[in-house]
């Protein structure tokens, strides 16, 4: 079967990735601020200050995308970090450490990192490593973790507090590093550029609902960038936009990503960033993912009146900081919403966050839904352990016993 | 050393003070990790006991768990599974680690122990962090004096405070004996006084320690002379693992760990509203590398390296740690740059499997330090 290519991702790349990194070097050359940032983090808040903020996540996928990882997290295992370890940072830390031919000149060298304790231990060490090796200031934005799995609305105040006190010390230490003040009203227009980006990316999940769903995970795992590392932008937005042209005409049509589908699947964690043919293998099966989990964790609605109070709210209520409830309500309404019939769930070797409780995951999502999960054990950019003849075989035997 | 026999038999959730508490219709509260406020707890007659895991293999916590975890948090919960903690009446984790937060969902999703709390321990010292713990700290009192029907007064707590403060001092003296070349007490049996501590009620607790103190001042079968080894890592929840160090003459005389030192070294302050101190001792204590950042513990193990005069360190990392395999090559750079001091980084199961490839290791370090 063939697959079809989406128009407003041809070139992504070379078209958005690349201008990025060199954008950044740019900036970097010309003495601008570089802030590396983890992800959950308000980036809102740098964007507003017009600082340039580089993702070692995002530098890190690319490595995989790229094929060059694996080399990398060799240099950073020689300097004594273990292997168990998420392939994230050890790939990034290996770039610095006499990396070789990196892509886009390397990741370009922060004055400043910033993270939270949203996402998982790593973020933190791994800056923490960081801030170390390039001896620059490291900002740990506290987060308390979720523990009742509470909405945004529910929250407790005291946890608001926390969040926004911290915010206030942020903007002051980013002031005194840069010069630049923060304005309110600059603020308050990345806040609606960023409500804007959430609009238009849920949207593009929408369509996605559609039999034939018009768009996969591999197109997904690209066009997640904009929400993810850039939300506040009119980049953002006109990219969003343009999608939705796309998939709007695609739906109307009745035409799918996948000629004949026959399977409609849900994507948990990461995808193998190295093999992201693994998709298109899927698609010749007849098997469109039609949702990920990590397409519904970005979206935010901000209250540009109250900037620091909403972001608290946003982040603090983001699944990656609450208990497994909510990883369990996300892939079982995913799964009624968008009518799939499977739902994958890759490990990440170094990452306790998602692999511990896929088991429970695996058995609440089957009694709230009755569909089955598949459990694959891989890592998103460390493929040394990756057996392709197992995964593929797996994932074959897990589709025919779909229904 | 005889007395010393009756400490580690203590190491036991099944030892006769915590049968005589349970006998009294007292609650018992185990908890996972050493920034658990236990002065509240014991203030409110609820006996607190460390959740230690043990080193057989997690044949249960297995059918539930991937290899890819921390293998000590996996055995307190294959423990818990085997219903070897029908004991506890409650059981509470903090903040502190991925491993730690995502097994408390399989806690309470499938052991029989239903009250579980989950305090908001915040990974930095700051002023912020400092008044949220302490209103984290307001409500876990709360629940307690909720779910247990204890009532946990200012009063209460200025005595507890009392009898924890005296008990870190006693265990203090235990380390002070351990500057001396021979140690008056070997790095196993110190572990073992530490670890028994954390099972018995504190008050009970000081009296038997105040009077092995004395003993030991008499002992004659001194343990013997080796290598000076500071061991760091995180959670040993026996003696094991020193013995083994032991066996391979090596003398392990200080340590960094969360059953360490790292435990007691800190005091509470005896002149403060009693919450606040409680909050600002455990938060600012000798920090667990899950807080940042981890220069005040690099700082703290190089200042202990020089206090015992130790010719070497040990870094062990429970695989899957996360937090301690960063610090790991941070901390060995430190100490070789910085002190001079040999450093050997070593992963370990705490289910003690590939125990022959590990003392090989150590008895290679131990040779390259014997010169």
């Amino acid at each position: 079967m063939s697959d079809r290519r989406l128009e407003t991702l041809k070139g992504f790349y070379r078209n958005y990735v690349k201008p990025f990194y060199g954008k950044a070097h740019k900036a970097k050359e010309q003495g601008k601020l570089v802030v590396w940032v983890a992800s959950t983090f308000p980036v809102e808040i740098l964007q507003a200050m017009d600082m340039i903020p580089v993702w070692p996540e995002h530098y890190a996928s690319l490595c995989g995308a790229r094929r060059v990882s694996v080399p990398l997290c060799e240099l950073a295992e020689r300097k004594g970090f273990s292997k168990d370890i998420c392939s994230y940072p050890r790939c990034v830390l290996g770039s610095l450490f006499d990396g070789e031919n990196l892509p886009e000149g390397g990741i370009p060298k922060p004055d400043i990192l910033v993270a939270s304790t949203c996402a998982c231990d790593t973020h933190l060490k791994w800056f923490q490593v960081a801030s170390r090796i390039f001896k620059k200031p490291l900002f740990l934005l506290d987060v308390p973790y979720n523990v009742e799995s509470a909405s945004s609305k529910d929250l407790k105040d005291y946890y608001i507090q926390h969040y926004v006190s911290q915010l206030g010390d942020l903007v002051s230490l980013l002031e005194k590093h840069s010069g630049v003040r923060l304005k309110r009203d600059k603020l308050r227009k990345t806040l609606v550029l960023s409500n804007r980006t959430s609009e238009l990316w849920l949207k593009v999940q929408d369509y996605r609902k559609k039999v034939p769903a018009p768009m996969g995970a591999r197109e997904a795992f690209s066009a997640v960038y904009f929400i993810l590392c850039i939300p506040g932008t009119e980049q953002a937005v006109d990219f969003y936009e343009r999608l939705c042209g796309e998939l709007e005409q695609m739906v109307k049509q009745g035409v799918g990503v996948v000629e004949k589908e026959k399977y409609r699947l849900v994507w948990d964690n990461l995808p193998l960033w190295f093999n992201l043919q693994m998709f298109q293998c899927l698609r010749s099966l007849g098997a469109v993912v039609v949702a990920e989990t990590f397409s519904h964790v970005w979206a935010g609605s901000l209250d540009p009146s109250k900037p620091y109070e909403s972001l608290a709210r946003k982040h603090l209520s983001n699944m990656s900081n609450c208990t497994i409830e909510r990883r369990i309500e996300l892939i079982s309404g995913l799964v009624k919403d968008f009518g799939a019939n499977g739902v994958i769930l890759p490990t990440n070797w170094g990452c306790r966050m998602m692999t511990i409780g896929e088991t429970i995951v695996k058995k609440k999502v089957q009694e709230t839904t009755g569909v089955s999960s598949l459990i694959l054990d891989v890592d998103s950019t460390d493929w040394r352990n990756y057996n392709e003849y197992r995964v593929k075989t797996n994932l074959e035997i897990f589709l025919k016993t779909l229904k | 050393m005889e007395p010393l026999e009756l400490f580690r038999t203590l190491i036991s959730v099944e030892n006769n003070f915590i049968k005589g508490w349970k006998h009294q219709n007292k609650p018992v509260l185990g908890y996972a990790c050493s920034y658990t406020p236990e002065e509240i707890i014991y203030a409110g007659e609820i006996l607190p006991i460390r959740v230690l895991g043990s080193l057989e293999p997690p044949k249960l916590a297995d059918v539930y768990l991937p290899v890819n975890v921390c293998s000590f948090a996996k055995s307190c919960f294959n423990k818990a599974l085997k219903g070897e903690y029908s004991v506890l009446d409650g059981y509470v984790v903090s903040n502190s680690c991925d491993n730690q937060n995502k097994i408390y969902d399989l806690w309470r999703h499938r052991t029989s122990i239903h009250k579980t709390y989950f305090i908001n321990t915040p990974h930095s010292t700051t002023e912020n962090s400092l008044k949220f713990f302490f209103e984290e700290l307001e409500r876990f009192k709360e629940w307690l004096t909720r779910k247990f029907d204890v009532e946990i007064s200012d009063e209460n707590l200025r005595d507890a405070i009392g009898i924890f403060n005296e008990h870190r001092r006693l265990l203090k003296h235990v380390y002070e004996l351990r500057k001396r070349d021979p140690p008056l007490v070997s790095g196993s049996e110190a572990l073992e006084i530490v670890l028994s501590s954390m099972m018995v009620p504190k008050d009970e607790y000081n009296k038997l320690l105040s009077a092995l103190l004395e003993e030991i001042e008499r002992r004659e079968d001194l343990p013997k002379k080796g290598v000076r080894l500071l061991v760091s890592g995180s959670f040993m929840g026996n003696s094991e693992l020193l013995r083994l160090i032991e066996s391979v003459r090596g003398c392990v005389v200080a340590d960094d760990l969360c059953t360490g030192s790292r435990y007691f070294w800190n005091l509470v302050n005896e002149n403060m509203e009693p919450t606040m101190a409680i909050a600002e001792r455990y938060l600012c204590k000798i920090p667990c590398p899950f807080m940042y950042s981890s220069e005040e513990r690099f700082k703290y193990v190089r200042e202990m390296a020089k206090l015992f005069d130790v010719e070497g360190v040990l870094i062990f990392s429970i695989k899957s740690c996360d937090v301690h395999s960063f610090d790991a090559p941070l901390l060995a750079e430190e100490l070789r740059e910085n002190e001079g001091l040999p450093v050997s980084c070593l992963e370990w199961e705490y289910s003690l499997s590939g125990i022959a490839q590990l003392r090989t290791r150590i008895e290679a370090f131990i040779e390259m330090l014997e010169g």
